[in-house]
């Protein structure tokens, strides 16, 4: 087991700068990618989500923990062989049509972004069929929409339809989330699952795809 | 303190100046009553107008002025363990809760039952475990044992569960000798508990301007032995005070004056907080109205007063007619300890655990006061303005469309800039229902269970704890 101490708390603290230092250090030791993903940056994003969960941080610092995750991913990208998995999954981001709110939206994107997913972020008042078409072009695992306005919320029925139309609607999952959004809410529109706010998001999606900590 | 910390000062510079000048006036023609000959004695001596046949004390501007100079500005009330020491007269606005309640809403069975000793100890146990009460006053009566050696107990089980400064009254110099054995012991001799006394004693003319042997006697033996002490009037508009809230503060700041004048007579330098409860009725049935806007008006002018004379003060906020803590509480407590904390007092008494005019405590309402206190502290503090508060890097590197949840400015800020409160609920809906629904009430009481539930051990060593045992076999275990 390699010694990921100082990496793990360069971590922990967002400290950037001293997470790329020690991520280049592991790699120049001669330790393999693949050990400082898997037990260095995963393994202490884990205990970041968990003290986030007991109430320990704030969403900024675990976002800044993630975002200091991410930068030394880069780091270790080239190491990686074709077909070995960096990302836990595509996720298409939007806000839908005729509402123009992205806080929401973005605060989830952020989230999934740090728990290792992939973000295409469409933007805010997504028409359905621009939904179809980036689904096509970015092939995601999960379709993420977003509504503040109970006025705007029937537009994520619409984008399922259009994605049903499209023949598009099982090669992805739809997750959906805002103010007026309910469980219920989803269950009536066809999505495949609902997250109250950004940490239930990233968890929902974990779900989705069937990434449990076991596998991580 | 924050430079912009915001003043509420209701009377006017020069309105301040008359009601002083109407309570010195009274002073001097009306005088106060002492109900005991040795007293009248020394005070004549010391150059009052003493007239024995109406056993009253008249004081001369000159005279009041020539010892009320001897009283301290500044002085501080310490802790056991030094967290806690208060600086009074520096600016600071210190919480207190308050005391001599006889009953208490059981939560438990959510009925009313009278005080306990235990209850002593449970509260200065919350008081420890909560930030913003910043000093433990001996919360309630205790009717679980007799009164031989009652001050020997609550304060041994009040200084048993929390080192914060410990305030309380001793009824009489027998009470005040109980006290002041127990915390010389506790201090490691008498001298080092006048060096840093982490106990005072409240004590209480009676309205209208009259002061009791009793009051003489503790306030004679805390003068003498360092021991921090106040003596505060507590007047009701249109009962034991005048109808009009100018009156209510001439006649209050009469008799306070006279109780620090009297203080220094005896003792020369003592430790005297100005301090004062300003009451009102509600005149339609003649009931306590300790949660009216009136009330908190002239506890706010109450500082002024004390620092017309640059005194500490020490004023009530924070009190309620409501029963249970529910909205009349809540808005009551908000808006008179917010407009007393305003004025600048140095403590503000009562405001913690308080319920039904001062008659009732409830845990609960502990932890919810801590919380309206916490939001009163952060207004105080103002708003920080420097370069880096002004952000502007962090503005320039975000740029347009972008936002700052992870920057390193957001995660170097977020501490200090907000209040982050433990019992309001801001759970999205759906997290609310998630949670079984939550409130502040049910909140408190969930703190309150686990505060109990981790402290149930004294805090004065085992050692102590064998000495005071041996020297004090009246001490009744809880």
């Amino acid at each position: 087991m390699n010694d990921f101490k100082a990496l793990s708390e360069a971590i922990s603290k967002g400290d950037i700068n001293k997470a790329v230092a020690e991520t280049k250090s592991a790699l120049e030791a001669g330790i393999s990618a693949q050990d400082i993903l898997n037990q260095g940056l995963i393994a202490t994003m884990n205990e970041v989500g968990d003290r986030y969960s007991k109430g320990l941080i704030f969403v900024p610092q675990m976002l800044r923990s993630a975002k200091t995750m991410q930068e030394c991913t880069k780091l270790l990208k080239p190491y990686f062989q074709e077909g070995d998995v960096v990302s836990k999954g595509q996720v298409l981001m939007g806000t839908v049509r005729g509402d123009l709110h992205d806080i929401g939206k973005n605060l989830v994107s952020m989230m999934l972004e740090g728990a290792g997913f992939t973000i295409t972020d469409l933007g805010v008042d997504v028409a359905p069929e621009i939904f179809v078409e980036k689904v096509r072009e970015v092939e995601p695992d999960i379709v993420g929409m977003s509504a503040l306005l109970s006025t705007t919320m029937p537009a994520m029925a619409d984008t399922i339809e259009a994605l049903q139309k499209a023949g598009l609607r099982k090669k992805v999952k739809i997750m959906i989330g805002g103010a007026p959004v309910t469980e219920r809410y989803a269950q009536k529109i066809g999505a495949d699952a609902y997250g109250s706010d950004a940490g239930s998001a990233v968890t929902r999606a974990k779900e989705l795809l069937g990434i449990d900590r076991s596998e991580e | 303190m924050g430079s912009g910390m915001p003043h509420y000062r209701p009377p006017t510079r020069s309105d301040i100046a008359q009601i002083d000048r109407t309570g010195r006036r009274i002073l001097e023609c009306v005088g106060v009553r002492i109900l005991d000959s040795t007293y009248l004695d020394i005070l004549r001596k010391a150059g009052a107008r003493v007239d024995c046949d109406e056993q009253r004390v008249r004081f001369d501007g000159d005279l009041l002025d020539k010892v009320l100079t001897r009283a301290p500005s500044r002085f501080t009330l310490y802790s056991r363990d030094g967290k806690n020491d208060l600086q009074l007269g520096e600016g600071g606005v210190y919480f207190a809760n308050g005391g001599r309640v006889f009953r208490i809403l059981d939560m438990k069975t959510g009925g009313y039952r009278l005080t306990m000793l235990r209850d002593v100890a449970n509260t200065a146990t919350l008081v420890e475990r909560l930030d913003h009460i910043r000093f433990y006053v001996i919360a309630c009566e205790v009717h679980d044992m007799p009164p031989r050696n009652y001050h020997l107990n609550d304060f041994y089980h009040a200084f048993n569960r929390t080192a914060k400064h410990v305030m309380g009254g001793c009824g009489d110099v027998e009470g005040a000798r109980q006290m002041h054995r127990l915390a010389s012991l506790i201090a490691g001799g008498e001298e080092k508990l006048r060096e840093k006394p982490f106990v005072s004693v409240i004590t209480n003319p009676v309205s209208p301007l009259t002061i009791e042997m009793n009051t003489l006697n503790v306030l004679e033996f805390c003068a003498a032995h360092g021991i921090p002490v106040t003596c505060a009037p507590a007047p009701i508009s249109g009962a034991t005070a005048p109808a009009t809230l100018a009156g209510t503060l001439a006649q209050m700041h009469a008799e306070a004056l006279a109780g620090i004048a009297i203080a220094q007579i005896l003792a020369p330098g003592a430790r005297v907080i100005y301090s004062a409860v300003p009451m009102t009725m509600d005149l339609r049935r003649m009931e306590l109205a300790l949660g009216s806007v009136e009330m908190a008006i002239m506890n706010a002018a109450t500082v002024q007063l004390g620092k017309h004379y640059k005194l500490p003060v020490y004023a009530s906020g924070g009190i309620t007619e409501a029963k249970r803590p529910d909205i009349q509480a809540g808005v009551e407590k908000s808006i008179s300890s917010l407009t007393v904390a305003m004025a600048g007092a140095d403590c503000v008494r009562l405001a913690a655990g308080i319920l039904d005019s001062g008659n009732s405590i409830s845990y609960e309402q502990f932890v919810i006061d801590n919380e309206i206190i916490g939001i009163i502290h952060r207004m105080l503090a103002g708003i920080k303005v420097t370069e880096d508060t002004l952000a502007f890097d962090v503005i320039e590197k975000v740029g347009p469309g972008g936002n700052y949840i992870a920057e390193d400015h957001t995660v170097e800020h977020m501490m200090t800039e907000f209040f982050y409160p433990e019992l309001s609920v801001r759970h999205n809906f759906d997290v609310w229902e998630e949670r079984g629904r939550p409130n502040m009430l049910s909140r408190a009481s969930d703190v309150v269970r686990s505060i109990l539930r981790e402290n149930t051990e004294g805090l004065l060593d085992l050692d102590l704890t064998a000495e005071i045992a041996r020297t004090n076999p009246g001490i009744y275990s809880i």
